[in-house]
């Protein structure tokens, strides 16, 4: 099923396309049919967790990866054949793969002087690339002398200033520490709409992901599982997997009783999405939209029983349990309210539980 | 308390050395600079021997030819040895192993057996000879043997386990992202090779040709054996000086001058090696 296309992106007008790409390592499938287009100038992220065939999509764009099956477009002209000097891309590795035997400002060289460009057409491009990573003064230095968030600077100007078609990032930000992390998240998109370039992520931290992307495709196993954007992809997932990696969610088992209502342990939950009366379904809820009220007004109003209060500093996450036994999770802002024990209400809307589709 | 576990470590080491190769030096260097009358050693301070070394063109053309068999068999060694040491460092093949037990093989024959094998295949008899001239596609045996290419073989052969196992340790070590980070940037595979794996094994051909080199120009049994005396080399002379005509001092200078010479030649190596080297050692 070609997810990506089903979702209504026109075939023409996309810097990136894969289509039906198959990648077989023995026995084992890598790639199981992806498509995927990348518009231009998007930042777009491939999300899943190790061993979902994320980096092997990505490789197969830069042409480190021939794909057994399935065509990888650039800028409309298929690529399957062209050798990754011959892409026009760019690249930043994980580890940044900067060349120890060279100067920032060689490293940054390399890509314009394989290009043949004039020496002092190099000289001008290059301190405009390093300015544009704010690290002006650092072209002597070897890169052994800098630090990793710095490092990993060089190795994005070294990959902008021949203006690829498309950028590639292999969880650029995977090798650097929380703090710099955070701070290089932010530059890095500064950097991407300043530059405006075609950016294909790759990355397993959905934070990294929800923040920086204008597009995220969640992959499992090889197969698309979702094409959207942060907030659809967070508020709206489409099925049980992209629903359970994306933050935390309470994935409640029921059987369908018509008018978008589910019996889950003897609770009728009110929800959005239809599923045949009788069917097994899964009712996906995020713990910040059950709120613990007072009285019963709410599409959706519990009686139940906290279990467990797990303190975790800016929030509060409470393990709640019913009387006929269906246990779910509600995370509140703020002060502890109620102790193990207590007896609460808990409401949602029926926006917030939505039916997955693939349960 | 570090300095002593140091020197716990290191002394039977440092204790062996300063016994079996410090003090014999020492004792070579004594002697080269003294004088010998009918077998007697004078112990005085005399650069005679040198003298006589440097002002002689036969010395001076065995240590030119010495040298150059050091340098062809370096080169040779690295010549070959750099494409199996860059497969050794890459493949996952399950052969590996077996491919390193055929890379050491040399080693694992005593010098006199494997000189003898050359020596079976190079004569003017020899299989390839014999070979060569029964098809009747040459007249008469082709020179392979008991000139400088036949010792020149027989060197590369043994010392190319050195050069590989240098080369392999430092392209091993090579980032395989750094190259797929030079193809992204646009160069082939041909200018990768050149642009970032020549430069970054730098290291290792220093080591492998150092070894090589060092190792070649101290050789005494294959040049024998493969050469017939027909190849002179600086060690054949000093045995020669030692044990034949008895004259210790001049086979000491002998022995100090290669010595100091191939300290030089390596002390230069490093300089010129160096500046490349900026940046990843």
């Amino acid at each position: 099923m070609d997810r990506a296309l089903e979702q209504g992106d026109a075939l023409s007008d996309h810097t990136v396309e894969l289509h039906g790409l198959v990648k077989r390592y023995g026995a084992t499938v890598a790639l199981d049919g992806v498509s995927l287009g990348i518009r231009p100038g998007e930042f777009f992220t491939l999300l899943g967790p190790s061993g979902c065939g994320k980096t092997t999509t990505l490789r197969s764009v830069a042409g480190f990866v021939v794909p057994d099956a399935g065509d990888v477009l650039i800028d409309g002209a298929r690529v399957n054949a062209v050798p990754p000097h011959r892409r026009r891309v760019g690249m930043v590795f994980q580890h940044y793969a900067l060349f120890p035997h060279r100067t920032v400002t060689q490293n940054v060289a390399f890509g314009l002087r394989m290009q043949r460009v004039a020496k002092d057409e190099i000289t001008r491009r290059v301190a405009t690339a390093l300015a544009l990573v704010q690290l002006p003064d650092h072209g002597g230095r070897y890169p052994r002398e800098l630090s990793g968030g710095e490092q990993q600077r060089v190795a994005l100007a070294r990959a902008l200033v021949t203006q690829p078609s498309v950028l590639l990032l292999d969880e650029p930000l995977g090798a650097l520490d929380k703090k710099l992390r955070d701070h290089m998240k932010i530059e890095l998109k500064r950097l991407q709409r300043e530059v405006g370039i075609t950016t294909i992520y790759v990355t397993h931290d959905q934070e990294e992901a929800l923040t920086m992307s204008d597009r995220i495709a969640v992959m499992h196993r090889g197969r698309v599982e979702q094409v959207a954007t942060p907030r659809a992809l967070y508020e709206t997932p489409a099925t049980t997997f992209v629903a359970g990696f994306i933050g935390n969610i309470n994935l409640l088992t029921g059987q369908a009783t018509g008018h978008g209502t589910v019996d889950c342990h003897g609770l009728k939950i009110a929800t959005t999405g239809y599923a045949a009366p009788g069917a097994a379904v899964t009712v996906a809820l995020r713990p910040e939209r059950v709120r613990l009220v007072a009285r019963e007004s709410l599409d959706n109003t519990h009686a139940m029983t906290v279990t467990h209060v797990v303190y975790q500093g800016e929030t509060v996450r409470y393990v709640l349990r019913s009387d006929s036994g269906l246990t779910l999770q509600a995370v509140e802002l703020g002060e502890v309210r109620f102790a193990a024990g207590a007896r609460v209400h808990a409401g949602w809307t029926a926006d917030d539980a939505r039916i997955l589709e693939d349960a | 308390m570090r300095l002593g576990a140091g020197l716990v470590l290191l002394g039977p080491y440092i204790l062996l050395l300063a016994l079996f190769f410090t003090a014999p030096l020492a004792l070579m260097l004594a002697i080269s600079v003294s004088r010998q009358s009918f077998g007697q050693m004078e112990w005085t301070v005399t650069f005679h021997h040198y003298a006589r070394f440097l002002s002689d063109g036969f010395y001076l053309g065995v240590l030119w030819d010495t040298l150059v068999l050091g340098v062809i068999v370096t080169a040779i060694a690295l010549l070959l040895g750099y494409p199996l040491a860059y497969h050794l460092a890459r493949t996952r093949s399950r052969w590996k192993p077996l491919l390193i037990v055929c890379i050491l093989s040399p080693l694992l024959v005593g010098i006199v057996i494997r000189c003898y094998g050359w020596m079976i295949l190079l004569a003017d008899r020899g299989l390839i000879n014999a070979t060569l001239v029964e098809r009747g596609w040459i007249a008469k045996p082709l020179p392979l043997m008991y000139n400088t290419f036949g010792v020149a073989i027989a060197l590369v052969h043994v010392f190319l386990p050195f050069m590989i196992l240098s080369l392999t340790g430092v392209l091993k070590r090579i980032d395989p992202a750094l190259l797929e980070a030079s193809q992204t940037l646009g160069a082939s595979r041909v200018r990768t090779f050149v642009e970032v794996t020549l430069p970054l094994s730098l290291p290792g051909i220093l080591a492998g040709s150092l070894l090589t080199f060092s190792l070649a120009i101290s050789s005494f049994v294959v040049p024998i054996l493969l050469g017939g005396f027909k190849v002179q080399v600086l060690p054949m002379i000093v045995y020669e000086q030692v044990l034949s005509v008895f004259d210790w001092p001049f086979g000491a200078a002998n022995a100090f001058v290669l010595l100091v010479i191939s300290v030089a030649l390596i002390a230069v190596y490093i300089k010129v090696t160096e500046r490349a080297l900026r940046g990843i050692v």
